[in-house]
């Protein structure tokens, strides 16, 4: 019988259950944590934003797992959840991006990205016949100077963090984080501490299963990291590698 | 996609709220226009807009000898009424509008370079036929004074002149011009390149408005005679 009752409310994303939840967009965080982790950091000269990307078979081209996204020369995007999903997202911040360029001349704020993109993503949670996307994603970059670091969740709701994790093994990481975190921290010290986090929830972490970028506030340019700077950083931090030595 | 409003995405080229549906205006000698002259002076402290008070029906008939040819569109920036005066007054309100909704979704005021890369925008795009203001502003990065053409060419110098008088005023402000301007002096050389246009130009008379812009705000002062100020 409860299954039932709760059925009924699941159907319609625009239906409410009795005591207020929308089914739906709670499924669409089921999603999220279903995918694997991304996570960023804020320190004192950037943002880091870095991702899990665990591959399914070793003959996949790890190249095409996109779990970090350029949006503008200042700003990235990370996701956990359906990466489908998450590239339509990321698509829509690329244009926003450019239409402030068109309309003000400007580069856009990393907060106004973020609230752009939760709501279309809330749009989702309300429009009958739609779906909500069953993604989340971290917006990072450096506005007037400032490294900014936004969470978007499937019900369209925008948070700033110092420090956050999405996705599966959320909850280590974000442990390993709220011990580590020092907001005195420089860029380098983020990427040791997002690599050490990651390993907090999978010890079996490589580097080259690492997609890490960042934005200097010097710089105020989106960069990737390759596979070689981060083995220099998981090998100060003692990370992966083991197996071969 | 249109009719979907998941994927209703704002124009850059349109302001938020109204449309430019209704391009066609009316043209001709029923059109109020401005005339005018109005002098935009940039200086360290601030910038100094400068203009008359006539309208005109071509330069041949005063219907108006008390405009207000200057208004505050942002809480530091004005922008000056030339050309034909609907179109005019409707681009200050769009201006506006679109000002107030950036600052109150962002929580800060629109940098005068943005400010006028809409203007400029809206020009090209929109129904404000033969309007050729100047936006006067002051921001984090100082003073700013940009001319706005009927098509929309969006124009930064250190002062502009624009309207029937402004090869007259020019003439007045040419050599004048020194950065160190304080904004008393920026205020007396407006005035006398409004009061030389006054002189020969039929669009231009009836006294002389200022619009004084610091990063504390605009502030809107009305003259009956331009000499008070020479």
């Amino acid at each position: 019988m409860q299954g039932n009752q709760q059925q009924a409310y699941d159907r319609g994303i625009t239906i409410f259950s009795p005591d207020g939840r929308l089914y739906q967009v709670e499924y669409a965080r089921e999603a999220v944590k279903r995918g694997s982790a991304s996570l960023g950091i804020r320190t004192a000269d950037g943002v880091v934003l870095a991702a899990d990307r665990q591959t399914r078979s070793p003959l996949i081209e790890e190249e095409s797992i996109e779990k970090i996204h350029e949006v503008d020369e200042h700003v990235g995007i990370a996701s956990a959840g359906h990466v489908a999903d998450a590239r339509q997202l990321v698509d829509f911040a690329r244009r926003q991006a450019q239409v402030e360029q068109l309309r003000y001349d400007e580069q856009i704020g990393i907060e106004t990205l973020a609230k752009r993109t939760t709501d279309h993503i809330q749009q989702y949670t309300q429009t009958g016949g739609a779906r909500p996307f069953g993604v989340a994603l971290l917006l990072g970059g450096v506005e007037n100077g400032e490294p900014r670091l936004f969470e978007a969740d499937p019900s369209g709701t925008p948070y700033e963090w110092k420090a956050v994790a999405i996705g599966g093994g959320r909850e280590d990481i974000q442990e390993h984080l709220e011990e580590e975190y020092d907001p005195e921290m420089d860029l380098a010290g983020g990427i040791t501490l997002a690599l050490e986090a990651l390993a907090a929830a999978d010890e079996d972490i490589e580097p080259d299963n690492v997609h890490l970028a960042t934005v200097d506030t010097e710089t105020e340019r989106f960069e990737t990291l390759s596979t070689a700077q981060l083995e220099e950083y998981a090998a100060e931090a003692d990370i992966g590698g083991d197996d071969d030595e | 996609m249109s009719n979907d409003p998941i994927h209703d995405t704002q124009d850059p080229y349109e302001p938020e709220l109204g449309s430019f549906d209704n391009v066609e205006e009316q043209s001709g000698d029923a059109v109020n226009k401005t005339g005018t002259t109005t002098v935009g002076i940039a200086t360290e402290d601030g910038v100094v807009i400068g203009t008359d008070r006539r309208a005109s029906l071509g330069g041949r008939f005063v219907s108006n000898k008390n405009v207000q040819k200057v208004e505050q569109i942002h809480p530091t920036g004005a922008l000056t009424l030339v050309g034909s005066v609907g179109g005019a007054q409707s681009f200050i309100r769009t201006l506006r509008s679109e000002a107030n909704l950036y600052e109150s979704r962002r929580g800060e005021p629109m940098s005068i370079h943005a400010l006028a890369t809409l203007a400029g925008n809206f020009a090209r795009g929109g129904p404000f036929i033969a309007i050729n203001p100047i936006l006067g502003g002051v921001d984090e990065d100082g003073s700013h004074v940009y001319s706005i053409d009927p098509a929309g060419g969006v124009m930064e110098d250190d002062y502009t002149v624009t309207g029937s008088g402004m090869q007259l005023a020019h003439g007045a402000l040419e050599g004048e011009y020194d950065e160190e301007l304080s904004i008393e002096e920026a205020t007396t050389l407006a005035a006398r390149a409004v009061q030389a246009a006054t002189e020969r130009d039929t669009g231009s008379g009836n006294g002389f408005v200022t619009a004084t812009i610091t990063e504390d705000g605009v502030e809107i002062e009305k003259y009956d005679d331009v000499t008070e100020l020479l």
